[in-house]
């Protein structure tokens, strides 16, 4: 791998963006953090990175959606502040989002002309423009097509033609291969390669390696909101992009002595989970966790994990297979069933499944937990009782708010997910399944975190633990599964595993034929 | 949660504003106010309390302003109005009787049988005031007049009329909303309706049922009940549906049919391009009925108990205006003559 | 401010949305009288004016009839569920119960009780068939309830037709009057004679306090605000959110059969065509001026119920239109959910503030201790 030396900055006119220092604040998250990338004229520049790890906000921030905390934004050698879309399109900068904003029932032309009508009026002058770009990139669109009848990857042409009419020299791509299918993705790449042949630069955002590496000039990873890396893709590897993403350069966890006994706790067969089309998300995932021990699930994002924590909780109802908690088959059961047998659950994104965020604490300390004491009692909400167990959670895991009576928004995220972990804890779990515990949290509270996982398996629980960070992964986990494309593809031992490893069994470069993205 | 609130807060406040646009331009009462201008010779004071529509819907509240103006100037009167709101509670029916009566209104008149309960309530507990109530003969005290009519008979003599003018033998009726007294107009119509013609079909459709009264003041759905009646054979469709009505004309127009107005003359109010669709009206006089009562009030020989305007008291008819019955008028004399001697009796009854 | 004790500013912040919102309502709606060219003080004075003792009568006993209906709606809120349908709710109730206890098939207060559970199986079934919807097809409640309030207007009219009786010489079609034995006294008021507040209104004040017990003590209760307020979460959690689609319409509908009963118990004997309606949306006014807090219905209830019986005698003795006040009630509805929605924010931004306040002291403090401790 060659990393790039940064350009020198009497080469900056060279430059079609330079981004220095951008950092953006969330109330608790700090989404980017002294972001500084260099993108060339004539190429393709491409940004992966994590879900999470801050690239939509980086991305936001360059189209002027959302403005920078700090740092500086140059085009094309000047600088400039993007407070508006309209702006950043007035400075050359266009934006394909990867859900298309195109109007069905209006004709090719319509669509690019809808907003922009200034620019060539919206007769024959609009219709000369729009061949004459199409004819230049090779995008082949016909103006008097109806969008409704094209396919998906026409109607991403017809998205980049209405940024190139608006002037743009400098486009966005987010995500916009995960709509296509393997030939699409040829075709929207040879039109990527026209565009930059004609001086324009792509910015591509993606966390499919082998597709950035056969398309990007230049790539650079995002990692926990900050660029950790400019590399050439002619020397890299998908692995080492992965280890990149994933980094190992951050504080670990550090592995315990095993306390993994022979009892199952949790007992998954055949867990198979099929979208309404038929095609499985979930292909006969089959494991076992046992008392004391913790399985960690690796696997890039979107191959199944989310489904598995759900259908373990029961909030699939079209999963078939069985899962049995402690000797007991909680098959056809109802999530509060499953949460009343012991199992503990921190989902994936914690302000949408895990916590009402503008009820005080109090009552987040209940959601879960309706059923049982101390928050409940006889069918009546025992608010005195559940305050304070809330405020037993605030001091034992290091809650940091004023008291149990403050709204949960008002809470930073690494206090939110603590009182989340706070609150799985109670009630005596058998099962903890923790999904992405310490994303988006500051590195006290991840610690915090770690520590609370470690404590849960030295008591005895059995621990789900699906995360991004194969740090993570490897220093908590006993076993590791790699998980792709909904089937369990390749069982680790962390002790011996590198994330190498992990990472080619992740994107199916192991023992499997790469497949290309669909 | 938010957004469900801001949904709901400009769905309500719609709601609001529709019904207070529903109201209408309704404080024409203050302008009329001691219409009796300089030569205020009367004593007695008239409070109105309209039914939905009030003054200005171009029916039976109009005709009972008509008499109300009519009375006022011959003699002098002072007289306030005010109307109902649509969907409005019994006790604001009866609130409305008695701020008339606080505020010193010496006779009273209901205008439409809505005001039956709440002047059965209110009137004992003002002996003093004297009160009128138009269409309803269940509000009884010593201090109440039941001005009924006998919609039926004039009905009867529309019924006849188109009878004799249509020439497929099929008719129409069109009905605001069914209740018992449109029903009257639909057995009077069907009765002469048949005295003409033994074989007649008779298309009968009523545009909305109660509590919806909307039946009365929708002239789109007017139009498409009688098109349908028009597209069906029928050649002449008689309304008794208010502001709806106008819808029914207008059908009649586009199909070269012939409509029967109510209420009032109404080939003197429509629309100058629907006239000559206007075969007669049937007449249903409230504003003699409301004049009559004043008059009599005024000369201190206020009428209680219920008065029957009939056709022999000229209270319903037919109208002649336009011509068209012109041809036909002995037989429609004919028939009146025998209701007035009892000879006929017309059914109230579908 | 943040030196202030908390709980009074957010009691201050509470009480500075409605007033806000009313004064923002007397303001437009007498722009709108001048515009009018109609005579603002006169309005004003009129419908400002001490009610005597029958309005007070009139007031409350509107406001009854309000107040079970913004409960009603408040439910439905409570768990972002939209009832528009407590219009039609309430009077396929009303009916229901009118035609059960006209029959009379049961003595004296038992028949009674009985018109009020027929009232609240009628409304709950309304209601159910749009959380059914809802919870198995996913049809959006606002436009089921929408369409059931206008199948309820056809239906209760047909099925009034069918058993209609009808008194000599009036044009009022209603079903058989319930007997006097089973109907509800009033409680008197004032010394004058035939001046009763509704006994209804006990009823309506226990629905009150249970709306709050349930929904603020009980688990179902708590189950149904953290649907309201993610339903995400509540899934997650273990709730069924269908069945508390389909439990929370149920109850919404039972409340809304409540609405009609004051009128057809106390005062109208009967379901007819001259029965009071549009309760049902007032409610939907009322429940978002109340903020959906029990007593806060309660004071939305007698607002709206104060403003219509003082607009009353407008047009008698001033010669303004009282429509004039469904404009005030629109604008305060307006400006109340903008201003609770400033307040809102305001007050968010505060409390984070504070929070953020009482930790960096909270730090500072153990970084004092630290260093005094080196030191």
């Amino acid at each position: 791998m060659s990393e790039k030396a940064m350009k020198p900055d009497e080469q900056s006119h060279d430059l079609a963006v330079r981004l220095r220092g951008i950092g953006k604040r969330f109330p608790g998250v700090i989404a980017n953090d002294d972001i500084n990338i260099d993108v060339r004229r004539g190429t393709i520049h491409a940004i992966v990175g994590e879900n999470g790890a801050g690239k939509s906000t980086l991305m936001k921030i360059l189209y002027g959606v959302q403005p920078p905390d700090s740092g500086t934004i140059e085009i094309g050698g000047k600088q400039v502040t993007l407070s508006s879309p309209a702006e950043a399109i007035a400075n050359g900068v266009g934006m394909v989002f990867q859900h298309f904003m195109l109007a069905d029932n209006l004709t090719v032309a319509e669509n690019v002309v809808l907003g922009a009508e200034r620019l060539h009026g919206i007769g024959a002058g609009a219709r000369a423009e729009i061949t004459r770009i199409s004819d230049a990139y090779g995008l082949g669109v016909d103006p008097d097509a109806l969008v409704e009848d094209l396919g998906v990857g026409a109607r991403q042409r017809v998205e980049i033609l209405k940024v190139l009419y608006r002037g743009a020299r400098v486009i966005i791509l987010d995500e916009p291969t995960a709509v296509l299918v393997p030939q699409e993705v040829d075709e929207l790449f040879g039109n990527l390669r026209e565009l930059k042949a004609e001086g324009l630069a792509v910015l591509f955002i993606s966390h499919k390696l082998d597709e950035v590496l056969s398309v990007a000039d230049d790539i650079t990873v995002v990692r926990r909101g900050t660029t950790v890396a400019t590399v050439d893709p002619a020397g890299t590897t998908a692995r080492q992009l992965a280890e990149l993403m994933v980094g190992s350069e951050l504080p670990q966890p550090t592995r315990e002595a095993s306390t993994v006994t022979d009892e199952v706790l949790l007992d998954v067969r055949g867990l198979t989970l099929p979208t309404p089309e038929g095609r499985p998300l979930l292909d006969d995932v089959t494991f076992r966790i046992h008392r004391g021990e913790v399985l960690g699930i690796a696997g890039v994002e979107g191959n199944g994990q989310a489904e598995l924590v759900e259908a373990i909780m029961g909030m699939r109802p079209g999963a078939t297979g069985s899962v049995t908690v402690g000797g007991r088959d909680l098959s056809g059961t109802s999530t509060r069933e499953r949460r009343e047998s012991g199992i503990g659950y921190i989902p994936e994104d914690r302000h949408r499944h895990g916590l009402l965020l503008d009820a005080p604490l109090w009552e987040n300390r209940v959601l879960g937990h309706q059923t049982r004491r101390p928050s409940v009692r006889r069918g009546l909400v025992d608010r005195r009782a559940a305050t304070a167990d809330t405020q037993r959670i605030i001091e034992t895991y290091d809650v940091r708010t004023p008291g149990p009576n403050v709204p949960a928004r008002a809470l930073s995220g690494g206090n939110q997910q603590k009182l989340i972990v706070g609150r799985e804890m109670s009630g005596e779990p058998t099962l903890l399944i923790a999904a992405h515990p310490t994303r988006g949290v500051d590195v006290g509270a991840q610690a915090a975190i770690w520590d609370q996982i470690r404590i849960a398996r030295r008591e005895g629980l059995a621990v789900l633990l699906i995360s991004a960070d194969l740090d993570e992964l490897i220093g908590l986990s006993d076993r590791i599964e790699v998980v792709l494309r909904g089937r369990l593809v390749g069982e680790f031992d962390p002790t011996t595993v590198t994330p190498t490893q992990l990472g080619s069994a992740m994107t199916g470069a192991g023992d499997e034929p790469a497949q290309e993205s669909a | 949660m938010r957004r469900t609130t801001k949904l709901a807060a400009v769905l309500s406040t719609a709601v609001l504003a529709l019904s207070a646009c529903g109201g209408g331009d309704s404080d024409s009462g203050g302008d009329s106010s001691g219409g009796g201008g300089g030569d205020a010779s009367s004593d007695i004071r008239v409070g109105v309390a309209y039914d939905v529509g009030g003054r200005g819907d171009q029916s039976f509240n109009d005709s009972a302003a008509a008499g109300l103006d009519q009375a006022s100037e011959e003699l002098g009167i002072e007289f306030q109005e005010s109307e109902a709101s649509d969907g409005e509670s019994e006790a604001d029916r009866e609130e409305r009787l008695r701020t008339f009566a606080e505020a010193g209104y010496t006779h009273i008149i209901g205008v439409g049988f809505a005001y039956s309960p709440s002047m059965a309530a209110v009137a004992p507990e003002y002996p003093e005031v004297s009160f009128a109530i138009i269409d309803d003969e269940a509000a009884v005290g010593d201090n109440i007049a039941n001005l009924v009519f006998a919609e039926e008979q004039g009905s009867f003599l529309v019924g006849a009329a188109a009878a004799l003018k249509s020439e497929s033998g099929q008719i129409g009726f069109v009905g605001g909303v069914e209740t018992p007294l449109i029903q009257k107009f639909q057995a009077g119509y069907e009765a002469g309706a048949q005295a003409v013609n033994e074989d007649i079909e008779i298309d009968v459709t009523y545009l909305t049922q109660p509590p919806d009264f909307s039946g009365f003041a929708d002239p789109a759905r007017g139009e498409t009940a009688a098109t349908g009646m028009f597209d069906d054979g029928a050649d002449v469709v008689y309304h008794a549906a208010g502001g709806s009505g106008g819808g029914v004309f207008e059908a009649a127009s586009q199909a070269d049919g012939l409509a029967i107005g109510v209420d009032s003359d109404q080939y003197e109010t429509a629309d100058p391009a629907v006239q000559d669709v206007i075969l007669t009206s049937m007449l249903k006089n409230v504003n003699v009925a409301v004049y009559e009562w004043l008059t009599a009030a005024a000369e201190g020989d206020t009428p209680t108990g219920t008065t029957r305007y009939d056709l022999a008291a000229d209270g319903v008819g037919y109208s002649t205006s336009g011509g068209q019955v012109d041809d036909i008028e002995d037989q429609l004399e004919t028939f009146k003559q025998q209701i007035v001697d009892g000879e006929i009796e017309v059914p109230t009854t579908p | 401010m943040t030196s202030l004790d908390p709980r009074l500013v957010r009691l201050l912040l509470g009480i500075a949305a409605p007033v806000l919102a009313l004064g923002a309502a007397f303001a437009i709606t007498s722009l709108v009288l001048v515009v009018a060219g109609d005579p603002v003080g006169e309005v004003w004075s009129t419908i400002l004016s001490p009610p005597e003792t029958r309005n007070v009568v009139n007031i409350v006993n509107a406001a009854t009839v309000l107040y079970l209906s913004g409960v009603a709606v408040a439910i439905g809120f409570r768990m972002n569920l939209f009832n528009i349908g407590v219009d039609g709710q309430y009077r396929v109730a009303a009916f229901a119960a009118a035609a059960v206890a006209g029959e009379a098939w049961l003595p004296g207060v038992l028949n009674m009780v009985l018109a009020v559970l027929v009232a609240m199986l009628a409304g709950a079934i309304w209601a159910g068939i749009a959380g059914l919807l809802r919870a198995t097809r996913g049809v959006s409640e606002v436009i089921s309830t929408i369409m059931l309030n206008f199948i309820a207007t056809s239906v209760v009219a047909f099925l009034l037709r069918q058993v209609a009786v009808r008194e000599e010489g009036s044009n009022i079609v209603s079903t058989r009057p319930i007997p006097e034995g089973s109907r509800l006294p009033g409680i008197p008021f004032g010394d004058l004679p035939n001046l009763e507040i509704y006994g209804f209104v006990v009823v309506a004040a226990l629905v009150g306090l249970g709306y709050w017990f349930v929904l603020n003590k009980t688990r179902f209760g708590f189950d149904l605000r953290a649907t309201g307020r993610s339903a995400p979460a509540a899934t997650a959690s273990g709730i069924s959110v269908k069945r508390m689609t389909v439990a929370t319409m149920l109850l919404s509908g039972a409340i809304a059969g409540l609405v009609g009963m004051p009128l057809l118990l106390g005062s109208s004997y009967a379901y007819g065509s001259t029965f009071q309606s549009g309760l049902g949306f007032a409610g939907i006014a009322i429940a978002l001026l109340g903020r959906n807090h029990p007593v806060g219905i309660a004071l939305g209830a007698l607002l709206f119920a104060f403003l219509d019986e003082q607009s009353n005698p407008l047009q008698i003795l001033v010669g303004v239109s009282p429509d004039i006040v469904a404009i005030t009630q629109g604008v305060v509805v307006l400006t109340v959910v903008i201003s609770y929605e400033v307040v809102r924010r305001f007050g968010s931004r505060l409390e984070q503030r504070r929070v953020a306040a009482a930790l960096e002291s909270e730090r500072s403090a153990k970084a004092d201790a630290k260093q005094e401790a080196s030191a």
